[in-house]
């Protein structure tokens, strides 16, 4: 729901190439600290309701965070004992991967993507992740 | 392995079917109608802002900025007097040269109740909708220029594609000399592009272009935009003309919906 709110909370001009993708960062976050309940699966689940939310042809958020999802999943066993630098890096490459994945899918359809921020969407996501990655962390250490 | 492979399957399976056929509309109406609560509560750190603007401005301010008003609203009037009285000779000039009778418009004041999170879909979802006699395909304005067209009409709020997406292209003119051309969005709020320009084109910077009104989709002579740069690149035919949109695409909150006198018209709507 936080995420939903962040997500949508209106942000102008430039600042929108910026705003990292925060129901990506909660799929990736639940995914690395809960992997036996959460998989590619609930991956597909966000990116369907993404693609409402972005209002973009259903199943293009679907594979991009099934994707990300499976990229994470895979890599979940070590990802937790790792710091939270190499975590955030881990982040700042799905992101790229993501919206390389997404610029593909939209050249299908013929719609240009700019990818000239990339690096910047990649690097606020990774500082990003660090709130999420925390906020994460509690609530899941909460729960146990 | 296999799962994504599945998932894979289905994502370009759904995307075919969205892109290619309207079976899945039904679903994306339903699913707008859910979204649309969190677009509102997004929506209220601006609210309460704006709340807390007009609340703790002071008395002194609020007075002057009344007084202010009060003067640009006579300015305004007085203007509109003398547009009223350039309408009436434009009309019977018309009238001389047997051209058909410029369409007066109405329009509809609403508000901006959410902005689309992805930032290469420039569309906004307005507080008004079907019950409204709001229409697919019909413009809206802000109070500085063409903002975009509704694409999606639900009961109580609608969707608009802005004129800077980078699907919208719509026709426009040169108001110094008539000169017509096709604005294209691209993906860039403050960026506009204009189609197949020829060197020789008499456009120069600081033109300013209003909505041709060829299509029929957009009334003639709302302003788009100025163009900004001219470049020729070389061995290129046509010259990249950029435009700045008039419209303050990315900030404005309260749009006008246009309804033409004579088409469909709203019970609310403003002459």
């Amino acid at each position: 729901m936080i995420a939903v709110f962040l997500q949508l909370v209106p942000s102008t001009g430039g600042w929108l190439l910026w705003k990292p993708n925060f129901l990506l960062l909660m799929v990736i976050a639940w995914i690395l600290y809960i992997p036996n309940q959460y998989g590619i699966g609930f991956a597909a689940l966000v990116g369907l309701f993404a693609d409402a939310l972005f209002r973009t042809p259903l199943g293009h958020y679907v594979l991009v965070f099934a994707l990300c999802g499976a990229v994470a999943y895979l890599l979940s066993r070590w990802l937790t004992y790792f710091s939270m630098f190499h975590r955030a890096f881990l982040v700042f490459v799905l992101v790229i991967l993501g919206e390389l994945v997404g610029a593909a899918l939209f050249s299908i359809w013929d719609i240009p993507k700019n990818l000239s921020h990339l690096h910047i969407l990649g690097l606020t996501s990774a500082i990003a992740w660090v709130l999420v990655d925390r906020f994460v962390a509690r609530i899941h250490l909460h729960h146990r | 392995m296999r799962k994504i492979l599945i998932v894979g399957l289905l994502a370009f399976g759904l995307m075919t079917l969205d892109a290619y056929t309207t079976w899945l509309s039904p679903i994306h109406n339903v699913v707008d109608n859910l979204v649309r609560p969190f677009h509102w509560l997004s929506n209220i750190p601006s609210r309460v802002q704006e709340w807390g603007e007009i609340n703790t401005e002071p008395r002194a301010d609020i007075q002057k900025e009344n007084a202010r008003l009060t003067q640009e609203s006579l300015i305004h009037r007085g203007q509109l007097q003398r547009m009223s009285e350039l309408a009436a000779e434009n009309l019977r000039l018309r009238q001389l040269l047997n051209a058909t009778e410029l369409l007066m418009d109405s329009v509809l004041v609403t508000e901006v109740i959410g902005v689309s999170p992805n930032p290469q879909s420039h569309t906004v979802t307005i507080d008004r909708g079907r019950d409204d006699g709001v229409y697919a395909g019909q413009p809206i304005l802000d109070a500085e220029g063409l903002m975009g067209q509704i694409i999606s009409v639900y009961d109580s709020h609608s969707v608009a594609l802005l004129i800077t997406d980078s699907s919208h292209a719509l026709p426009v003119q040169v108001l110094r000399n008539g000169v017509r051309s096709i604005a294209e969005g691209t993906s860039d709020y403050n960026v506009m592009r204009l189609r197949f320009v020829s060197p020789t084109s008499d456009i120069r910077e600081g033109d300013q272009l209003v909505s041709s009104g060829l299509g029929g989709r957009f009334p003639v002579g709302y302003p788009v935009g100025t163009v900004t740069s001219i470049t020729q690149k070389p061995g290129k035919i046509f010259v990249d003309v950029e435009v700045d949109p008039s419209a303050e695409l990315d900030r404005s909150r309260h749009l006008l919906l246009v309804f033409k006198v004579g088409g469909r018209d709203a019970d609310g709507a403003l002459r």
